[in-house]
């Protein structure tokens, strides 16, 4: 027996695990911290909340990941291991670059916060290294999103704003979805890179579902309903303002 | 002859293009954990960080080096003492570095491959990220991860080792967790008399009290601290009087569930008789007066777990024969081995 048709079909297994090679270029989103508008400038100007009090901001960071590309069709493309950590003090974290397959895309979408898996598999690097101060070490799981300040109307000493928002379990999931459709499409090419701004407005945070006011709660640092109604509001808090498609 | 060759060939490129990048990686050894046969396969999953003996041997001298801690005067291996089976000997609350004490005693270490959270109240959910909490809480070792992260890096012995076990690069907090989560999977403990009789090994068997010991145990222990790991891994209120001081929620700390109010891990009782004082606050010196606890002493509060409500009556002798049971839970060859004791760290 010479089993010949069968070397066709081994060929076609050794093949089927090799990694797709396809074209890749690249997206640079740049992201803009306001507050209702304003640029958010920290340890300065104080601003407003929508309860009318007033507060300053000295810590603002937040994690995108999972980002997938909408093509035309609707079909979504994964962003493979994409972590990211906004922080308003670090000039460089602002700005991300990450892979994508040539061709056009009509949204982008992403979490903001770190998917329940990365909260349960230990030890991680990179964006998700506890180093970065985003990782609650007496109940595990990231801290998805943070805000710190003042305000005269917070009873918390030193009168300041702590909000940690996390948790990844139950009903309480703070993890949000994002979806942000272009205004135009965005074509990655070989040497055409789209840049696009999204700005990001605290104001949000404390307003729209739930309204927060700073003379009730001013601090939050363990997982649980009043997290998760933070994350509800500021899941709209992403708009594209600007793609330059060059 | 050429065509098997060729079938050998895409095979071996079939097994090749789809293998895991677990391997270990190139110029280290392997290191061979020795699991025992009736115990459950283990939770953590090793093929995503590889033991080697690089990485055994620098996690042990982490946990033994003071200089983790934020005056250099606190390790892991302080607290955990090998005598005690990890636990703290004698000491009912741990304690940290200023003259510090925290809420709850130190519990023991072993079998840490086969638990699925850590911490008295399960606050803590993979065994890389456990030493995070010691390592910074204020009352523990009180470091700053990254201040503690460059330390390390300044240092060229620990550049070295990292190196030798985890590749070029610089040290970070994942290289760290994962050596110390390769040392802490060697901390197995299944080697006590009873593990002997349970497989039958030729001249072990237990004596009159201790069978009568292991009887009740079955009888009225087994439930909650389930064999073979001695717990099941659940938390419960076990009924203990409520302490004013120290205000421990327990498990209700991390669920938000006031279900889980006053709800403590069931700890093994392996080594038991090795590490008192017990419970999650070290309030009794005496397995005796563990016994009293559970025979007449259990406060009744609404989480009140349903297997203690109505009190677990021990007589003398079933005491008696409990207590010589619970010894040969007892692990000798794990309390002494070479391999887990401190190392002196003079550079």
């Amino acid at each position: 027996m010479k089993p010949y048709y069968l070397l066709p079909v081994l060929f076609l297994l050794c093949t089927a695990c090799k990694k797709d090679k396809q074209e890749q270029g690249n997206i640079q989103v740049t992201f803009k911290n306001v507050v209702n508008g304003v640029p958010l400038v920290l340890n300065t100007a104080p601003y407003t909340n929508a309860n009318g009090e007033t507060f300053t901001v000295t810590t603002f960071k937040y994690y995108i990941s999972n980002i997938s590309l909408i093509k035309m069709d609707n079909s979504e493309l994964r962003v493979p291991d994409s972590y990211f950590l906004v922080d308003e003090n670090t000039a460089a974290s602002k700005t991300i670059t990450f892979n994508a397959p040539v061709g056009e895309y009509r949204a982008v979408a992403f979490k903001i916060g770190v998917d329940s898996i990365r909260n349960v598999s230990g030890a991680q690097t990179g964006a998700l290294d506890p180093v970065n101060g985003m990782f609650w070490s007496w109940n595990s799981g990231y801290i998805m999103a943070k805000m710190e300040g003042t305000s005269p109307a917070s009873t918390a000493p030193g009168q300041t704003l702590t909000f940690h928002i996390g948790g990844f379990k139950g009903n309480f999931n703070a993890v949000q979805d994002v979806n942000l459709v272009s205004p135009i499409s965005l074509t990655v090419g070989l040497e055409r890179r789209p840049q696009l701004t999204i700005t990001a407005d605290l104001y949000t945070w404390f307003t729209g579902v739930n309204l927060v006011k700073f003379s009730e709660n001013s601090a939050i640092h363990v997982p649980g309903e009043l997290a998760w109604k933070i994350s509800t509001n500021y899941r709209y808090m992403f708009r594209i303002t600007d793609v330059t498609d060059l | 002859m050429t065509k098997y060759l060729i079938y050998a060939g895409c095979l071996f490129l079939l097994i090749w293009s789809c293998r895991r990048n677990g391997d270990v990686r190139p110029g280290t050894q392997p290191y061979t954990l020795e699991l025992p046969s009736n115990f459950p396969a283990p939770v953590y999953d090793m093929s995503w960080n590889p033991l080697t003996v690089q990485g055994v041997a620098l996690g042990r001298r982490l946990f033994y080096d003071p200089r983790l801690s934020r005056d250099s005067t606190i390790s892991c291996g302080f607290c955990h003492q090998q005598f005690a089976a990890f636990a703290h000997f004698d000491h009912p609350l741990s304690h940290g570095i200023d003259n510090r004490t925290g809420l709850r005693s130190v519990p023991g270490l072993f079998n840490l491959i086969w638990q699925k959270d850590f911490m008295w109240d399960g606050g803590v959910n993979h065994l890389e990220v456990q030493p995070l909490t010691p390592i910074t809480d204020p009352n523990e070792m009180g470091e700053d991860l990254a201040r503690l992260i460059s330390r390390l890096n300044a240092d060229q012995k620990y550049r070295g080792l990292f190196r030798d076990a985890f590749g070029e690069g610089e040290i970070n907090s994942q290289k760290l967790f994962k050596a110390l989560a390769q040392f802490m999977a060697t901390m197995n403990s299944f080697n006590s008399k009873y593990d002997s009789v349970m497989r039958h090994a030729p001249g072990v068997q237990f004596t009159a009290e201790e069978a009568g010991g292991y009887a009740t145990f079955q009888a009225k222990c087994a439930s909650c601290h389930k064999e073979p790991l001695f717990t099941d891994g659940s938390f419960r209120n076990n009924g203990l009087p409520y302490n004013p001081y120290l205000h421990d929620a327990g498990r209700m700390r991390i669920t938000n569930s006031t279900g889980d109010y006053l709800k403590f891990k069931v700890p093994s009782l392996r080594n038991v008789i090795k590490s008192p004082p017990y419970m999650h606050d070290g309030r009794f010196y005496d397995l005796f007066d563990v016994f009293l606890h559970y025979s007449e002493n259990i406060e009744q509060t609404p989480t009140i777990d349903p297997l203690v409500k109505n009190r677990i009556p021990l007589s003398n002798q079933e005491q008696r024969e409990l207590y010589l049971f619970l010894n040969t839970l007892t692990d000798p060859g794990f309390i002494n081995s070479k391999s887990l004791s401190e190392v002196l760290i003079t550079d």
